[in-house]
């Protein structure tokens, strides 16, 4: 394992607490028109099911206290909306991992194919579009809410396969779309080639050099074609130096650390520069829709940097009067919480461009899972919270439903994200009595 | 200090001027004004220079015939003669052209397709076996693996037996073939219905692809069960078909960009469950061609190489000369070589461990990764670094990145940039040496770097002399890369760009679509690589062969009534008849050569007057559009042609072009043989001055090519073009006789073009070149080790992949195993 220099990937993100105010609401000095409301969605997935006892608080309402899984969510309890009753009612071919996952954001039926699971018939890809698919359309079909990428899919550690286990975002029916795991990858994406742009500038000062040197011994007529050469190599360093694309980003493009390797224990720094990286792009209004995805479906993530050496999924089957997994889980499932509430504190520490308040105010981070529970691999009472804000959705409560189908969930979503049009998701009959209200 | 002296002898030649040339006073009068004071030419009224190959005779009667332009009767033979023998020697002929203004060898940059090849092959050094040739087996090695069927139940009747369904308890059936192609349809059955259950099998097929040229490959893949496609690469599939949803075949494509001429590691894995029915065809459209299942040919069952691939775009080369180089330098060139730089140090970083023959944690890590930075300069560079180079090229990266991982990638990044790289002729040195000659010999064979064998070789002081030099070129020209480097010999000299937009009149030639076309193209390749190739690779035979390559779909058109039988391979179908003659008249050019419904005497002429005849031709005049409804039509090409060609002026050049072209009436806009046109009897005759002024007779293609493969100006052009397309400079700057020595010796020869093509090398590579030291007084050195490489047979090298060197011993792992099994479908148990 490299060295890692995580807080010098946070510095040069440049959005650290103290220089925010500075940087944040600049449309107004350009004299941009104030950018409308945003409004925005992350759908956060871990995998593997949760431990029910120490998941749901036991009080309903606004008086509820977190039990030792969601703890990390404590500084944000008033912008947190805890679901509990929701259910992922999609039957159907391929085992309770594969419609777990790849149901869970399409709330329809997997296609039938040739992936077979742990019992149950085989099956193929979803047969539908993704929630977040689906609202990124709508999104992208209005020339207020268009975005850049309309959508971005981050993963942490999922491994490099694709199946119904490993892809919880479709474009519709057997198009998957694969998470990007890789934060250099993403960057790229984000910011284009100008990831090397220190390398290459090191890398031009000494091809000019060397220009130099040689151009010295030649005749004049080969002299003249290096001249040219060497103004060319001139000019790109100077665009390199001062690039005039830095300049439209509110927020400055970050500088990853370099060599960070996508491995297993690096998972907790990756997680992080993913989550660095999502807060960024959100903020520079290129998406105002994403998807986390921790792992996946039967993940085997072995978590060492938290004294677990079992794969995650072996685990997940132990039985609850297990103590020593037991415990082991709920160190998991608390870790993944805690990266929860490290994407709201980023969030609520970045105030909302040219507007009130902080981009949590704005943002709905939905935390779900493939299973209610690990070693009953039920599909009932998924793990569900929100954290964040958006009109109409009251938070700091715990709610209890009454086993009410995840396809009416994803309504409201659609709904709170301005797709007032969308009548039914997924597999219709399941959307009987619409949207939930959440007010 | 010359040029002062040759300065003073023409001041002296001043002083006492020579009675005026009689032939000058008549330019003077008659000609400059639209040519110019040195024949350089006039803007808005003759604006091409007067150069030219013609004779003295030639040109003589040409001007007697057409000068003054519309007053030809103004200037007598007598007279004409005069200027041409004042113009010939002042600026006309290439030798006056050659004293004027001296042909010199011009600093140029890696053309793209050397860039290419190049980035290629320096990353491929550190994959030690990645351009091993490969092999003349075609086909993909295939590995069956499922279930027995069950066994018939003994009639007795036991105690029941324990459930049998678990897979471990159920007997396997395995077996292994070589499939030509990848297209099956297995229906509901099993690959071996006899003795193969159907519920649960796979299939999985090794081996390597060759891509016949340089550009981009889609790949389409059809199954309704699973598959995946691996290429170049076998880590991340190319195409990930593996899950089956729903019961349709579905298709799913991916294009890629492949180098001409190399063989990549392939692996096509399948997978049938329970689903009804099964089938794969794996098929894929060329650069030039249609969509097809890959044919055998192109696959082989020993494995490919991973190739370094750039995928960068670059702007094209120059051709103003009439080939592509490296002259001149632009912004969009600078971009293209930066991202290019990106993107093999990405690749690089991506690979490094296994490039540099290290891995993560071993603690010599950084010395191994320092001296991969070495190697990468060196092997970018074409020669060894120096103390001072190897500070500033890798020690100094190595100080100033903040890991070594960034070294390396800034190493590469630099080396990548460096004018060291880009332009290899550059040269701190007095006089070339042997680094230099591997350099010249690697880009005019290959187009790209030395490899492993021929930098040993310049290490060791061998290619000094001219024999042992010629040896090495003997046996590089037996290495895919030299093929490669031919092909685009071929491209450019048969003007194959042309071809890629030929779309003709589907009413007037019914079929004719892009499935022929591309099989046309295959059958001009398969004509042109087998006379090549064989060990005569006779120039003679390239234009007067009387046979075609033909397949079924070829038959169709271009049969002889005994049409192959449906679904044949490509055969060689001989024309007794004469209706065939080499390239001459392959269809892919007559149709070329064409518009979309009739042929076009007029490209087709030029075509054959420079390329194969070998004359110069101005440009026109005047641009003339041939509109052919302007024509009355019951009038035939040539009777249009003929009407639209009569001007004095056209007829300086359409004198040449219009009997070549018409010579190739009898071959139709599809390049189909006819005898009638418009009802009228197709008339292939006529005649045309050559530049010694004599007349050819002609009548009929047979004859055109008859003219060129025999005469030297055929042969002369022949080895001009193939001498640019090699060296990439003028073959004048290596010496007034050059050309002509090198002419005389491939007509001696038997017009054989490997012996030409390595004659050419060796004359690029060793231009200036000093020559061996005598040998030293003291006693001898104990004498060098034979050279390395199996020098082919003194004789004609033949075309079957000679044995190349080994590739040198480098500290880096064999090539990558293939990846392990495929992923089961079966997860953990949940």
């Amino acid at each position: 394992m490299k060295a890692l220099n995580r807080r010098q990937f946070l510095r040069d993100l440049g959005v650290s607490a103290a220089t925010l105010p500075f940087i944040a609401g600049l449309p107004s000095l350009t004299g941009a028109p104030m950018p409308q409301r945003r409004q925005r969605v992350v759908i956060m997935f871990s995998p593997n099911g949760t431990l029910p006892a120490d998941f749901w608080p036991d009080k309903e309402g606004a008086d509820f206290e977190f039990k030792s899984i969601l703890k990390p969510l404590e500084p944000y309890k008033d912008r947190t909306l805890i679901l509990n009753g929701v259910y992922n009612k999609i039957r159907g071919d391929g085992d309770q991992h594969m419609r777990g996952m790849s149901c869970l954001l399409t709330a329809s039926e997997l296609m039938p194919g040739n992936i077979q699971g742990g019992s149950d018939k085989p099956a193929g890809w979803a047969g539908s579009v993704s929630i977040d698919q689906e609202i990124k359309n709508f999104l992208q079909g209005r020339a207020e809410t268009k975005t850049r990428f309309g959508s971005l899919e981050f993963g942490v550690a999922v491994p490099n396969r694709a199946d119904p286990w490993t892809r919880m975002s479709y474009a519709g029916a057997n198009q998957p779309i694969a998470p990007i795991d890789d934060p250099y990858q993403m960057f790229a994406k984000l910011y284009g080639k100008m990831k090397d742009k220190d390398s290459l500038i090191s890398v031009l000062d000494d091809v000019s050099a060397d220009l130099k040197k040689i151009s010295s011994k030649l005749s004049a007529r080969d002299k003249a074609l290096l001249d040219q050469h060497m103004m060319l190599v001139r000019n790109l360093e100077q665009e390199l130096q001062n690039p005039a694309a830095d300049a439209a980003l509110q927020h400055p493009m970050p500088e990853l650390d370099p060599g960070i390797e996508l491995v297993n224990d690096n998972t907790p720094e990756i997680s992080r520069m993913q989550i660095d990286l999502l807060v960024n792009a959100l903020s520079n209004d290129m998406t105002r829709v994403a998807t986390l995805q921790y792992m996946r479906s039967v993940g085997q993530a072995q978590m060492r940097w938290l004294g677990v050496e079992d794969g995650h999924h072996s685990l997940s089957h132990d039985p609850d009067d297990n103590k020593e997994s037991y415990e082991k889980l709920k160190k998991i499932n608390t870790w993944f919480c805690g990266e929860l509430a490290y994407l709201a504190k980023r969030l609520s520490e970045t105030p909302e461009a040219g507007g009130e308040g902080s981009m949590l105010d704005n943002t709905l981070i939905v935390w779900t899972n493939e299973l209610g529970k690990g070693n009953s691999h039920t599909l009932d009472n998924i793990p569900c919270v929100i954290v964040g804000g958006a009109p109409g959705i009251k938070m700091g409560r715990h709610l209890k439903l009454d086993k009410v189908a995840h396809n009416r969930l994803w309504m409201t979503l659609a709904h709170a994200m301005g797709h007032q049009d969308l009548k039914t998701f997924g597999k219709a009959e399941l959307c009987e009595g619409g949207a939930l209200n959440l007010a | 200090m010359l040029l002062v002296a040759l300065g003073s002898i023409s001041g002296v030649g001043a002083e006492l001027p020579l009675p005026e040339h009689p032939g000058a006073v008549i330019y003077k009068k008659m000609c400059l004004d639209c040519h110019g004071a040195k024949g350089e030419g006039v803007a808005g009224k003759y604006d091409e220079p007067l150069h030219g190959d013609r004779t003295l005779e030639a040109l003589a009667k040409r001007i007697d015939r057409t000068m003054p332009e519309d007053e030809p009767e103004l200037l007598d033979a007598a007279g004409s003669a005069q200027v041409a023998a004042y113009i010939y020697d002042a600026f006309y002929s290439s030798e006056a052209q050659a004293k004027n203004n001296p042909a010199r060898k011009d600093l140029t940059r890696l053309t793209v397709a050397q860039y290419q090849t190049s980035v290629a092959d320096v990353v491929g050094r550190f994959r030690p076996g990645s351009d091993r040739p490969p092999g003349a087996e075609r086909g993909l090695k295939a590995r069956y693996n499922g279930f027995m069927l069950p066994q018939a139940e003994p009639d007795f009747v036991g105690p029941p037996a324990e459930a049998k369904d678990e897979k471990k308890d159920r007997p396997k059936h395995r077996f292994e073939r070589v499939d030509g192609q990848v297209a099956f349809q297995f229906g509901a059955d099993s690959p071996d219905k006899a003795v193969m259950a159907s519920d649960e099998f796979r299939v999985r097929w090794d081996g390597g692809l060759i891509a016949p040229d340089t550009g981009n490959y889609e790949f389409v893949l059809k199954t309704q069960n699973g598959a995946r496609l691996f290429v170049n690469n076998n880590e991340t599939p190319i195409i990930d078909g593996w899950v089956s949803s729903g019961p349709d075949v579905r298709e799913e494509k991916k294009t890629i960009f492949l180098l001409g001429g190399r063989s990549y590691t392939f692996t096509l894995e399948f997978f049938k469950y329970r689903e009804d029915a099964s089938s794969i065809q794996l098929m894929w459209k060329t650069p030039h061609g249609a969509l097809e299942v890959i044919p055998q040919r192109y696959l082989t069952p020993n494995g490919g190489g991973i190739h370094m691939v750039v995928n960068t775009t670059f702007p094209a080369d120059d051709r103003s000369e009439g080939y592509e180089r490296g002259a001149g330098v632009s912004k969009t060139w600078e971009q293209s070589t930066t991202d290019a730089a990106i993107e093999v140090a990405e690749h690089v970083e991506k690979n490094l461990d296994r490039l540099a023959g290290t891995k993560a944690g071993a603690g010599d890590r950084l010395d191994k990764l320092k001296e991969f930075s070495r190697k990468f300069a060196e092997t970018a560079f074409r020669r060894p670094l120096t103390d001072e180079q190897k500070q500033i090229f890798v020690d100094a990266q190595f100080a100033k990145s903040p890991t070594p991982e960034v070294a390396v990638k800034r190493v590469v990044m630099l080396s990548l940039k460096s004018p060291r790289f880009l332009y290899p002729s550059l040269s701190e040195l007095e006089r070339p040496d042997d680094f230099t000659v591997a350099s010249r010999l690697a880009l005019e064979l290959w187009d790209s770097i030395p490899d492993a064998g021929l930098t040993r070789m310049a290490a060791e002081g061998k290619l000094r002399d001219r024999n042992s030099v010629a040896t090495v070129a003997r046996r590089m020209i037996t290495d895919p890369r030299a093929k490669t480097k031919l092909r685009g010999f071929f491209h450019h000299w048969l003007e194959l760009d042309r071809a890629s937009t030929i779309a003709k009149d589907a009413k007037t030639f019914p079929g004719f679509d892009d499935r022929v076309l591309a099989d046309l193209r295959e059958s001009l390749w398969m004509f042109v690589d087998q006379i090549v190739w064989s060990e005569k690779s006779d120039y003679r035979e390239l234009l007067q062969a009387d046979y075609l390559w033909i397949n079924d779909a070829l038959a169709k058109f271009y049969g002889k009534g005994d049409a192959a039988a449906p679904g044949s391979e490509f055969q060689k179908v001989s024309f007794t008849n004469g209706q065939r003659t080499g390239v001459v008249t392959h269809p892919y050019l007559m149709a070329a050569f064409a518009y979309n419904k009739d042929t076009s005497p007029i490209h087709r002429g030029v075509f054959l007057t420079r390329n194969i005849v070998g004359m110069s031709l101005k440009s026109p005049p005047m641009a003339v559009e041939f509109e052919d409804s302007h024509f009355d039509p019951t009038l035939t090409m040539r009777e249009k042609i003929t009407a639209m060609t009569k001007d004095n002026a056209c007829m300086a050049c359409h004198s040449v072009i219009n009997p070549l072209g018409f010579s190739l009436e009898n071959y139709d806009a599809i390049g189909r043989w006819r005898t009638q046109e418009k009802n009228k009897p197709v008339d292939p005759a006529g005649h045309f001055a050559n530049e010694q002024g004599q007349t050819i007779q002609l009548n009929g293609a047979r004859d055109i090519a008859s003219y060129a493969a025999n005469s030297e100006s055929g042969h002369r052009t022949f080895v001009r073009h193939l001498f640019h397309h090699t060296v990439k400079q003028p073959v004048a700057a290596y010496g007034a006789d050059t050309l002509e020595t090198l002419r005389t010796k491939f007509t001696k020869e038997g017009c054989n073009i490997q012996k030409l093509l390595a004659e050419i090398a060796v004359i690029g590579a060793m231009d200036e070149v000093p020559p061996p030291a005598p040998p030293a007084p003291k006693p001898a050195p104990a004498p060098a080790p034979v050279p390395a490489p199996a020098p082919a047979a003194a004789a004609a090298p033949v075309p079957a992949p000679q044995s190349t060197p080994p590739p040198a011993p480098i500290a880096t792992p064999p090539a990558p195993a293939p990846v392990s099994p495929p992923n089961n479908a079966t997860p953990a148990k949940s």
